[in-house]
């Protein structure tokens, strides 16, 4: 009898709130991002590697046929390709609720730029977040290529800023459903367009910060799992 | 009967709670609207004893030995006196010279050239810069967890056993903001309890007519980003504002310090390169370069005899505030004497 209520209520919390989730995946081209140790190329005549990739997604909505049907609370998420825990968020909607598309950002929005110390994900402990000037950093991309001409063959982009003219949030429309409810990130599509031969240092807000910001839309996409 | 008693009760603790938190803020009354948005870091004394701890402690930095107060010293206002550009860490020097701190809470940016737009992330800057403190926040916090001391600290002020880095730099916020600079002899004269002495009064008059554009009352700053015609240092080819703007119309712009305390928070300028308040008139009565985004309130010649000078001095004087300066609550704590298991 004992037994039998422990596992009720173990289950409740899984009947109470529909299981609708959202999961990232980048990929190296159709393949998924292994970081580190392996091996890439570009142009069969180079090698590289990637070794960090953290993002921040924010601002959640699901839509249907253009409409929001719900909006996440708090919603700031920080998302680590060395984590896989955290490419995976759950949506805490309500049970029944049909959405045809996702709405989210790639980065933090300038009001919570411009805010005071905050915590979880949003904690500036987390190294997302610029020492020397405030601001969030949306998207962080290291690696090494033999492209590249700087110390230790080392590419590192650190997109951010968040005021006007360099603003480099860039919010997305995806198709988006519970079958199809997995978002990708193309590296190799972004790479070759970054062209590492001539750039592989972005630090501060800025217009190549924009560019490389803008370069995201490019290489996203939402597919079935 | 006793509803009525229990209602007043609730009511009156309800009352005393909320003013006890604005009470720990001296906010005189005619000042501007305060910047900092306090519902969003609630004061305390806990906290503020924490933020206290903190900013005298050298556990901020990598080699245990450089604490905000090695740059911020409270008995001269919070700034770092007879140094022209600060330095930090295994004496590395830096391009600037740390300002006074004090009437944080009214601040619209940090740094001179507004580098830090809120006051909580302040302290992120000289942490992590390499010539400073040379630490990060993320080891600052692991570090305060595995002190005894912080970990008792900060569940008293945040009951949560875990520090994280938001709680740390929330705390040494309410220190900061506590720093509050309102009882100099200007103050006193303004409301109408003391008077200037003849000299006193006449560089105040001159003062208005001069520098108030930009020296603005009651805070003697306008807050904004100003280019005042000191030619640039080729040794430092600081272009200021124009560092966080990108925009050519902001070089050499800078912002705008008070004046409050002048006496003691020489040498002065971003880059310390007058030692003393006469070289300043000097600057802008016979120094200043033109550039094209001089400042606007710059645009008529300010023209002193040297008697006038004195007289503007003398007023620049009643600016002290002693009682800033030797406030109990704002030096050393005694809980960092004591501290074991560090």
């Amino acid at each position: 009898m004992n037994l039998r209520i422990y596992i009720s209520l173990l289950i409740l919390p899984f009947l109470s709130t529909a299981q609708h989730s959202l999961r990232f995946q980048p990929l190296f081209g159709n393949q998924p991002l292994e970081l580190e140790t392996k091996i890439y190329s570009l142009h069969d005549t180079d090698s590289i590697t990637i070794d960090v990739l953290r993002f921040y997604i924010s601002g959640i909505e699901l839509l249907q046929n253009d409409k929001p049907v719900w909006k996440e609370k708090n919603s700031y998420h920080l998302l680590d390709a060395s984590q896989p825990g955290t490419l995976q968020i759950a949506l805490s909607t309500p049970e029944k609720i049909i959405y045809n598309a996702i709405k989210l950002n790639i980065g933090i929005d300038s009001l919570t730029n411009s805010a005071g110390a905050k915590g979880g994900d949003l904690d500036p402990t987390t190294g997302m977040y610029w020492t020397w000037q405030s601001g969030y950093i949306n998207f962080k991309l290291e690696g090494k290529s033999t492209e590249c001409n700087s110390r230790k063959n080392e590419f590192q982009f650190h997109i951010g800023g968040y005021a006007t003219p360099y603003n480099s949030l860039q919010t997305i429309r995806l198709p988006f459903s519970t079958v199809q409810n997995t978002i990708t990130i193309d590296l190799r599509k972004m790479l070759l367009a970054l062209n590492l031969k001539s750039n592989n240092q972005i630090m501060s807000p800025g217009e190549p910060a924009m560019m490389v910001a803008q370069l995201l839309r490019q290489v996203i996409n939402s597919v079935a799992p | 009967m006793k509803k009525l008693l229990l209602f007043l009760l609730i009511g009156f603790i309800i009352f005393s709670f909320k003013s006890g938190r604005k009470s720990l803020l001296t906010i005189p009354s005619n000042w501007p609207a305060l910047q900092y948005n306090l519902n969003e870091n609630p004061l305390s004394k806990e906290k503020i004893e924490l933020g206290r701890a903190l900013f005298y402690d050298p556990i901020l930095s990598a080699d245990h030995k450089v604490s905000c107060a090695s740059c911020h010293s409270p008995y001269n206002a919070f700034a770092h006196t007879d140094h022209a550009l600060s330095h930090g860490i295994n004496d590395k020097t830096g391009t600037r010279n740390a300002p006074a701190l004090m009437n944080l809470a009214w601040q619209k940016s940090f740094m001179y050239d507004g580098a830090i737009k809120h006051l909580d992330m302040q302290a992120l800057a000289p942490i992590s810069h390499p010539d400073e403190m040379n630490e990060s926040l993320h080891h600052v916090v692991e570090k305060l967890n595995q002190s005894a001391f912080y970990r008792k600290k900060f569940a008293a002020a945040y009951s949560s056993s875990i520090i994280t880095g938001e709680q740390t730099l929330k705390a040494i916020s309410q220190f900061m903001l506590t720093l509050i600079s309102c009882n100099s002899k200007y103050d006193s004269v303004m409301n109408k309890q003391s008077v200037f002495t003849e000299q006193e009064e006449n560089g105040y008059r001159l003062f208005q007519k001069n520098c108030s554009g930009c020296h603005t009352e009651p805070l003697f700053t306008n807050g904004y980003f100003e280019n005042n015609g000191l030619p640039v240092d080729t040794t430092l080819n600081d272009t200021g504002r124009m560092k966080i703007t990108n925009n050519s119309a902001d070089i050499y712009k800078f912002k705008v310090p008070t004046l409050r305390n002048i006496e003691f928070t020489y040498p002065y300028m971003h880059d310390g390169r007058f030692k003393k308040l006469g070289e300043v008139l000097n600057h802008y009565t016979n120094g200043i370069h033109h550039y094209s985004n001089l400042s606007e309130k710059l645009n008529s010649p300010v023209i002193l005899t040297s008697n006038e000078k004195v007289d503007i001095i003398s007023f620049l004087l009643t600016l002290s505030d002693r009682k800033f300066l030797f406030h109990p609550d704002y030096s050393f704590p005694n809980s960092l004497l004591t501290a074991t298991n560090k």
